[in-house]
């Protein structure tokens, strides 16, 4: 990891500041937090980094070290933010990864312009809109069970002490963090009905990963996916819950990373 | 000193599992624990005490909006007001209020109000609330929206009111090509407005341009003075002084013959309100982007608390209800009024939680008669405290 040491650094948009972490080098990869992970250069991504590529990981608009962006309420905005995101940095063409919520953005960034991607990797992506399959609320759940739903496996409960007031600014950057999910995503819930017809036009090689135990957005959502992007595999990390990164962080470095290689050299063959 | 009868028509009986069982009487609460046929019972005896209030000669009678709890049956609180126009005389018919963050289409609270105004002759006050945080959730309207809503919302109800022209109106959250509203109000400029103010300075602000009555909601007294003090603040930098009528308080009330015999029986009927009633997780109470993040900063720095940890003697030492003989309460009540540094209005809580219909026709009863007299000399223009 030292190897791969990111660095923070700040893209100027018209909007705002974004703050991104850059670390490894190789094929450039965009990738896409979920609603929790943004601010941090974690595990996962040093291991992608490690793996021969130039790991790019912006925070979303209003969240961690990024502005507010106020005029990106919706995720048409955020698809024409992360164009402006891949036009500031100077890149043609990325291998974009989105974990989530930003599975979801990955998603609906390949449809409206695949031809930017080298390829796609969908870490139980959100955006779909299946009654049959619903996404509990995040939004309502007390802390105890959303760490439930999000882990395979949850941590304790960090106990807190007697008489302990939380740290205002802990709880007011929390706050924010929510607050720009909610703006894109409250209502229609975590997903665009529209979505689903579109799939058809993302044209780039595209992996889905699900992980074994995900209480949160059922693996149905990835096998739609599947099933509706055309040429796009399947993959699956065992013993793991909907934190992903979090929870396995190691194995799906490898399955992302590995896929990823396999896509390079699919390209680079077609290239010649 | 101006007083109101405000009703929140809540639904009382709760199962006696209620506090283990549910973590809200709001949003998740299964509506299989709705009896219709208690519910139409309740809105039949909830109606009488309101047009009681009225006879009793309470300047004000007071409905509310909430969506999907116990704790309050008005989804539509306009609907109540179209009832009391016409079984009501001398009272004002307060709407506090339409909760304009949530409607999908303001044009229709503008429309409706209207309507109120014709039908009661003018005797109809409207109260604009954002909704509270469940009824986000509640009615799918995005919170981190909630502040941008209402403003527009208030901005369009009031044109809509006011013009005398037909126009078209094109906002971040709402288009209208033909704004030409059928009635319009009959009172002028537009019926009285009233906003209840939680500590947002944006608020005071807010009341103070516009000359809005600003109401208190259910918090302990210095907090209540800070809001108050805020409001007295915003006016005087807009180089007036405030109308205490134009200061709301709004408190539960409890009068019975005795101090013992109110305090045995009000204690239950504010358990429930404060404890099952107002019972909210706090992802309930703040979603996101509800608050803005002064605001926040403010609550979390304040120290306010939820009410599940007030005990009975905690809510009565804070000003959080008020209770007793008719001279106990006038007394707690006059020294409200100097705690608060003066109000020119109190909107009281008198049927509350699972009070019997006797026990607030009685508590109502005497309040009108003995309590009123005392303290009517209160809170008009001239003994305005200084700021």
């Amino acid at each position: 990891m030292p190897d791969d040491a990111p660095t923070g650094e700040y893209l100027e948009l018209t909007g705002g500041r974004v703050h991104l972490f850059r670390g490894g080098s190789g094929e450039p990869v965009l990738f896409l937090h979920a609603a929790g992970g943004a601010g941090a250069w974690l595990e996962f991504h040093g291991q992608l980094a490690g793996a021969g590529f130039d790991v790019i990981a912006p925070d979303h608009p209003g969240f961690a070290m990024s502005d507010d962006f106020p005029l990106v309420e919706a995720m048409d905005d955020l698809v024409y933010h992360y164009l402006d995101v891949l036009d500031a940095l100077g890149l043609e063409r990325v291998h974009v990864v989105g974990a989530s919520f930003g599975g979801w953005i990955a998603a609906e960034l390949a449809v409206a312009a695949s031809h930017r991607l080298r390829s796609l990797t969908l870490l139980s992506a959100a955006g779909l809109r299946l009654p049959e399959h619903p996404v509990p609320d995040i939004f309502l759940m007390p802390p105890p069970r959303l760490l439930e739903t999000l882990f395979h496996d949850p941590p304790p409960v960090p106990a807190a002490e007697p008489g302990a007031t939380p740290d205002i600014d802990t709880v007011l950057a929390a706050y924010r963090d929510t607050t720009a999910l909610a703006r894109i995503c409250w209502t229609p819930y975590l997903n665009n009905p529209k979505l689903e017809r579109r799939l058809h036009r993302i044209s780039a090689p595209t992996l889905v990963v699900a992980p074994s135990d995900d209480r949160l957005i059922p693996v149905a959502h990835a096998q739609r996916y599947v099933a509706l992007i055309p040429g796009a595999r399947f993959a699956e990390v065992a013993d793991c819950g909907h934190a992903m990164y979090f929870e396995r962080p190691a194995e799906f470095a490898r399955v992302v990373a590995s896929f990823l290689h396999t896509a390079q050299s699919a390209l680079s063959g077609a290239n010649q | 000193m101006k007083f109101s009868f405000f009703h929140l028509m809540p639904y009382p009986y709760l199962p006696d599992d209620f506090d283990t069982r549910y973590d809200s009487s709001a949003l998740t609460y299964p509506n299989a624990n709705f009896d219709p046929k208690l519910g139409a019972s309740l809105y039949s005896r909830y109606l009488d005490e309101l047009e009681y209030a009225d006879q009793l000669g309470f300047d004000g009678v007071a409905v509310n909006e909430h969506h999907q709890s116990a704790y309050g049956l008005m989804p539509s609180p306009n609907l109540m007001a179209a009832a009391l126009t016409r079984r009501t005389s001398q009272a004002r018919i307060m709407v506090l209020g339409n909760a304009i963050g949530i409607r999908g289409n303001p044009l229709r609270v503008a429309e409706e109000i209207a309507m109120l105004d014709l039908m009661s002759g003018g005797r109809v006050d409207s109260g604009f609330v954002r909704g509270i945080g469940w009824e986000y959730f509640a009615h799918s309207i995005n919170p981190t929206k909630s502040r941008s809503r209402f403003d527009e919302a208030h901005d369009l109800i009031v044109k809509a009111w006011t013009s005398e022209e037909m126009f078209s109106w094109y906002g971040a959250n709402y288009e209208y090509r033909y704004v030409n509203i059928w009635p319009r109000p009959v009172q002028s400029p537009h019926p009285p407005v009233y906003i209840p103010g939680a500590g947002s300075t944006e608020t005071m602000k807010f009341c103070a341009l516009h000359r809005y009555t600003y109401m208190s909601v259910y918090a302990p007294t210095p907090i209540v003075r800070r809001w108050f003090d805020g409001y007295r603040q915003a006016a005087s930098d807009l180089g007036y002084v405030a109308d205490p009528e134009k200061i709301a308080f709004s408190v539960p009330v409890y009068v019975a013959d005795t101090d013992a015999q109110a305090h045995a029986e009000a204690r239950p009927a504010l358990e429930w309100l404060y404890h099952r009633g107002l019972k909210q997780t706090p992802q309930m109470v703040t979603p996101p982007g509800y608050m803005s993040p002064g605001s926040l900063r403010g609550v979390l720095m304040s120290g306010m608390r939820g009410f599940a940890g007030a005990s009975y003697e905690d809510l009565l030492a804070a000003g959080q209800a008020v209770v007793g003989s008719p001279s106990s309460v006038a007394a707690r009540l006059r020294s409200l009024y100097a705690e608060l540094g003066g109000f020119g209005q109190l909107i009281g809580l008198f049927a509350i939680g699972p009070s019997t219909h006797e026990q607030v026709a009685r508590s109502t009863e005497l309040f009108a008669t003995e309590v009123m007299p005392e303290l009517r000399p209160l809170g008009v223009a001239e003994d305005a405290p200084p700021t």
